[in-house]
């Protein structure tokens, strides 16, 4: 049991350096002069002249060596504080904890909807693989996964949100909000993760084992309960756990198009602003979570799957 | 799965109705609000960064939060704002503003003069019009304030009521004179600030003006303009500004909504670099500007026609507008002649040559006004028929600016206000001062239109102003310092439920406490 | 050898159809896709122009061929670049195994936890508006699927009889890569190539959407959608024809994937 914490803790430390240490050395090889980002960040097109980001210069202290501020921030670290944004001058961690904590909700609103559309169906499928079921389900995740996310938001705003009504087309701040943004990413996942429950149905309902249950006499509601499900649910839980992630980053073009406060969009924009500080906190919370879901997964697959503690 | 994969998710019909019939009952869990208590929301796409009156000072005047010492009417005349009036000294140097009395903050804290000194010193000290001011002393005097010059400055009315000079209590500030809080003087309070997106506000039941009548109100910050067109649509916001020129169309057949536009005093110029051997010849930027089919542009790409800009004061800016210049138009043959007078020929690919070089230029542009690329694609396409090749640069606003300073910049398509503070001078000073200007003139200057500005800065007489004026609009028309490509229109659709709307051409507010909700 | 399966078959043909598209459109109907004529602006398709106009006045049929060959060109050389470097390098790890292996995995395992959309915004910044970034970017985060891949089944293959044999008998690695590890390889690198060629299309279309990649007027099928998208109610059909290029491209990659190959 210690084992793996250990290398899970190595990993995460690791991650740690590594984002520090690209995150700074490319930012710092961004062109243009940062002052001018920063100072066009803050202040709009509006304002911003070459003696405004004088200003900015002067109070960002642009001129100190680049190792050194490296090494602070790696010294604010271990005092587990990650600065202050350079455009809001608010404390990364409360910029983190909004905008992070907007999309972890979209995330996991999204997963949640994804589990009970996608895994069902694709269990179904696979009972009988080639059958009606399965070639439908085929044909409509291949459609699925070739329309583009955008679209299908569209398809889904125009849809439930301008002719139906049913829902808030976009913003933020009421519960309902968050539905047609998660649906919008759910249905993508759903169209992945029916395909690989099928596969796995297929790969288990064809084992020895399987059929050994089914020869013994179990009946087959039985025998899928006992032999089958757990064994489902490994690789879609493996899928799901790795999916989470990609889905926290990755949904700059939702957060979009729903108005939705996320990670990927603060990400995009701090980039454009050069806001370092930010995009270091970011990426290092996001590196961090990553490793601590690649743990939780490994935690519950073992759970399912007694085998895999002893290998 | 690898890590693009979360890039590319599908849909279809079939899931969304199921899913449909999944989630519809928590839309329908809200419970129906009282009309009384209906909150209102106002959707713009402009991001919330902090409170600092500097960065985002615009957000809290536009929803009535914070109010400056002047005011400005529809045409950007000061009128009295927390400052009931004022007195110049003779000399113009001395500035004597007397306060509305009565007026609390919504801590409760009642307005004294200490109060606007330290809300004045501390705007002066940020960026903003306040900080191009030629103020000597911000004072306490009996009740009023007082603000002494060192030389004649005409648009400091217009200065003190650019909202970054807003009145903010003392409790806003930390102690590095931060503004932490907006604590401010008008209708409505802040009951959420949270960054980027949202602001709401709740009315401030002791203002000084009256209560108003809209109890609460929501500014939320939406990028993208098929976003912001669908939330009216669909009744989720009952204003929205900005709308994309496509989107104008349908929205005003819509029996539910209307749609408003209302010209402002911004224009969409391209800057150039006079000091570039291709473009220091007059004749060049003339040839430049008469390619360009500015009625095309703006029927094309803004579907307003109106907009398209005959010179640079658009005709909203009363004073500065001067319908007897001769509108500027296209004329593609003149444009040749001009070029081909200053002795470039036809080249390879219709391309114009001298000496073996090629007429090659590049235009730098941003995407944060959304109009900008495609216009610069036009501008591009229109000046290729006369033999110029551009190739676009879409990058960060800040390349156009540094491009400046260093000298790199060739042509700059910019979206530029001419009323960051009502009065247009302020502007023009900056982009067309001696030394040319970040966002104006580059490696241009003009003694007589130096001079022009310098009388309207001192002068105290209409009349005198008026012609200087005139005198600015007719060099800067002339030598094309900049070249003006299309005015700017606000937009914006509104429900039907509400009554009372309407659009503030210099953008200082969003008139929210003259609304009321349709019985 | 590969063998392709029904759905696969389709799939290719669906692609050489849409290439073929892509290379004969400036063959027949000479143009440039970025000229613009805004006095004929939006045109329905089936008037003067087969496929119709943009907002612009750009003639759609020219552009959606010249924008397909960019999704294709950036398609081809990501996959091509990621999938040398994982298979590749997943080969080394599985074959040689120890502490070669542990280092790739850390490389591989690290940069899978950095946010792969930070990596290419990061290096489209260093240069905007050139192509470079976006191959190399999509790339970076392409190959650590390709190496993990390759370097489970390697490690499979590394440990069977036939391949120790092969080794005892003196063959060189060249050799033993080409007779044992290749033909097992072969058809996970299909199925990955085709599924990241897919990824890259969208992803591709996706950052135009957030205004990051390639510049206008470069016709890009996520920026064209994105110019279009406003005018839905106007013109449908020319708002439809990107979005149906795009679903058939990825419909095509996905078919040569989604197949048993035996």
């Amino acid at each position: 049991m210690i084992r793996p914490i250990l290398h899970r803790v190595a990993q995460a430390l690791l991650v740690a350096l590594m984002v520090g240490v690209l995150t700074f050395a490319l930012m710092r090889s961004l062109p243009g002069d940062m002052a001018w980002r920063v100072a066009a960040g803050r202040y709009g097109y509006d304002i911003t002249d070459a003696a405004v980001m004088e200003q900015v210069r002067q109070s960002l202290a642009l001129d100190q060596p680049a190792a050194l501020a490296l090494l602070s921030w790696f010294g604010d670290l271990l005092r587990l504080d990650l600065g202050v944004s350079l455009i809001s001058e608010l404390p990364v961690v409360d910029e983190i904890a909004h905008q992070l904590g907007a999309s972890v909700t979209l995330a996991l609103t999204a997963l949640l909807l994804s589990v009970l559309l996608g895994p069902p169906l694709g269990v179904l499928a696979g009972l009988r693989p080639g059958g009606g079921l399965d070639r439908a389900l085929f044909a409509l995740s291949i459609t699925l996964r070739a329309l583009p996310q955008f679209v299908i938001g569209l398809l889904l705003i125009y849809g439930l949100a301008i002719v139906f009504g049913l829902l808030p087309a976009s913003g933020h701040g009421e519960a309902g909000h968050v539905v047609l943004p998660a649906l919008t990413l759910a249905i993508g996942l759903a169209a992945v993760s029916c395909r690989v429950a099928r596969d796995a149905t297929v790969a288990v309902t064809t084992s020895g084992y399987y059929r050994f249950g089914e020869t013994k006499g179990l009946r087959p509601l039985d025998n899928f309960l006992r032999h089958g499900l757990r064994n489902i649910a490994v690789p879609i839980v493996t899928y799901l756990g790795v999916q989470l992630v990609y889905l926290i980053e990755g949904v700059v073009v939702v957060e979009t198009l729903f108005a939705w406060p996320g990670i990927g969009h603060a990400l995009v924009h701090a980039i454009l602003a050069r806001d370092v500080p930010m995009i270091q906190g970011t990426a290092l919370v996001m590196g961090l979570m990553f490793v601590l879901l690649n743990a939780g997964v490994d935690v519950m697959c073992g759970a399912l799957d007694p085998r895999r503690r002893t290998s | 799965m690898t890590a693009f994969q979360r890039l590319r998710f599908g849909a279809a019909w079939g899931l969304c109705l199921a899913a449909a019939l999944i989630t519809s009952p928590d839309a329908n869990a809200a419970p129906a609000a009282k009309p009384d208590d209906r909150a209102l929301t106002i959707v713009a796409r402009w991001e919330l960064k902090n409170a600092d009156p500097s960065v985002n000072g615009y957000a809290f005047t536009r929803m009535e939060v914070a109010e400056t010492l002047v005011d400005a009417d529809g045409n950007g005349t000061p009128k009295p704002g927390l400052a009931e009036g004022w007195e110049a000294s003779a000399d113009g140097l001395t500035w004597r503003f007397r306060l509305r009395t009565g007026v609390t903050f919504h801590d409760g804290t009642t307005m004294t003069a200490d109060h606007v000194v330290t809300a004045l010193n501390h705007a002066r000290a940020k960026p903003g019009s306040l900080s191009k001011a030629p103020i000597q002393a911000i004072t306490a005097d009996k009740g009023a304030v007082v603000i002494r010059l060192a030389e004649p400055f005409s648009p400091l009315l217009s200065f003190l009521a650019d909202s970054a000079s807003q009145i903010l209590a003392p409790a806003s500030y930390d102690d590095k004179g931060n503004v932490t809080h907006v604590i401010g003087t008008g209708p409505y309070r802040v009951a959420e600030f949270k960054p980027p997106q949202h602001l709401v506000v709740t009315r401030h039941d002791s203002y000084w003006g009256g209560p108003a009548s809209i109890a609460k109100a929501t500014y939320l910050a939406t990028h993208r303009s098929e976003t912001r067109t669908v939330m009216v649509e669909s009744g989720d916001a009952q204003i929205v500004f900005n709308l994309d020129p496509a989107s104008v169309q349908r929205l005003s057949r819509n029996p539910k909504l209307s749609v408003q536009a209302v010209p402002i005093p911004r224009v969409i110029s391209v800057k150039i670099n006079a000091g570039h051997p291709l473009l220091s010849d007059l004749r060049a930027r003339q040839a430049l500007s008469l390619a360009i089919d500015r009625t095309g542009i703006a029927v094309g790409i803004l579907r307003q026609p109106e907009t398209a800009a005959t010179q640079l004061f658009p005709p909203s800016l009363g004073a500065w507008h001067d319908s007897g210049l001769p509108p500027l138009t296209q004329n593609v043959e003149r444009a040749k002649a001009l070029l081909a007078e200053m002795g470039w020929k036809p080249g390879s690919n219709g391309v114009l040559e001298k000496d073996g070089k090629r007429l090659r230029l590049t235009l730098r542009t941003y995407p944060d006004r959304p109009e900008l690329p495609p216009v610069a694609t036009a501008l591009a396409d229109q000046w290729r028929a006369i033999g110029v090749d551009v190739s676009i640069a879409i990058g960060h606003f800040s390349d156009i600016l540094s491009g400046h300073q260093d000298g790199s910049l060739e042509l700059g398509l910019i979206a530029r206000s001419l009323a960051v503070a009502p009065d247009p001078l302020g502007t023009l000073m900056q982009d067309f001062g001696p030394k040319g200007g970040d966002w104006g003139a580059m490696n241009w200057s003009n003694p007589a239109l130096t001079e022009a500005i310098d009388r309207i800065l001192r002068s105290q007489q209409a009349e005198e102003s008026a012609a200087a004026k005139r005198a600015v609009g007719a060099i800067l028309h002339q030598e094309l310092p900049t070249i003006p490509v299309v005015w700017y229109t606000q937009t914006a659709a509104v429900s039907k439920t509400l009554k009372g709307f309407e659009i503030d051409p210099f953008e200082r507010s969003y008139l929210l406490s003259r609304l009321r909700w349709v019985e | 050898m590969i063998r392709l399966s029904r759905g696969q078959w389709a799939g290719v043909a669906l692609l050489l159809l849409l290439a073929l598209f892509a290379l004969g459109v400036p063959q027949v109907v000479p143009g440039d896709p970025t000229r613009q004529s805004l006095s004929n602006a939006l045109l329905p398709p089936g008037g003067p122009f087969l496929f119709g106009t943009d907002p612009f006045g750009r003639d759609m049929l020219l552009r959606l061929a010249a924008a397909v060959r960019l999704s294709l060109g950036i398609a081809l050389l990501t996959t091509a670049l990621a999938g040398v470097i994982g298979v590749a390098l997943g080969v080394l790890a599985g074959a040689c195994g120890g502490w070669v292996d542990r280092a790739l995995c850390g490389v591989a395992d690290t940069l899978l936890a950095l946010p792969g959309l930070l990596l290419v915004l990061l290096l489209v910044a260093i240069a905007p508006g050139r192509f470079w970034p976006l191959y190399l970017g999509v790339s970076l985060v392409l190959w650590v699927e390709y190496f993990r891949m390759t370097r489970a089944a390697a490690l499979r293959i590394a440990a069977s009889p036939a391949v120790e044999a092969s080794r005892l008998l003196g063959f060189g690695p060249f050799y033993r890569f080409r007779r044992h590890y290749w033909p097992e390889l072969a058809p996970i690198t299909l199925t990955v190539g085709a599924f990241g060629s897919a990824t890259s299309v969208m992803s591709v279309a996706a950052l135009g959407f957030v205004n990051v990649g390639v510049r206008p007027p470069t016709p890009e099928l996520g920026q064209m959608m994105i110019e279009l998208m406003p005018y839905y109610n106007e013109a449908p059909l020319i708002l439809a024809q990107p979005i149906l290029v795009v679903v058939l491209l990825v419909l095509a990659l996905n078919l040569i994937a989604g197949g048993k190959t035996q």
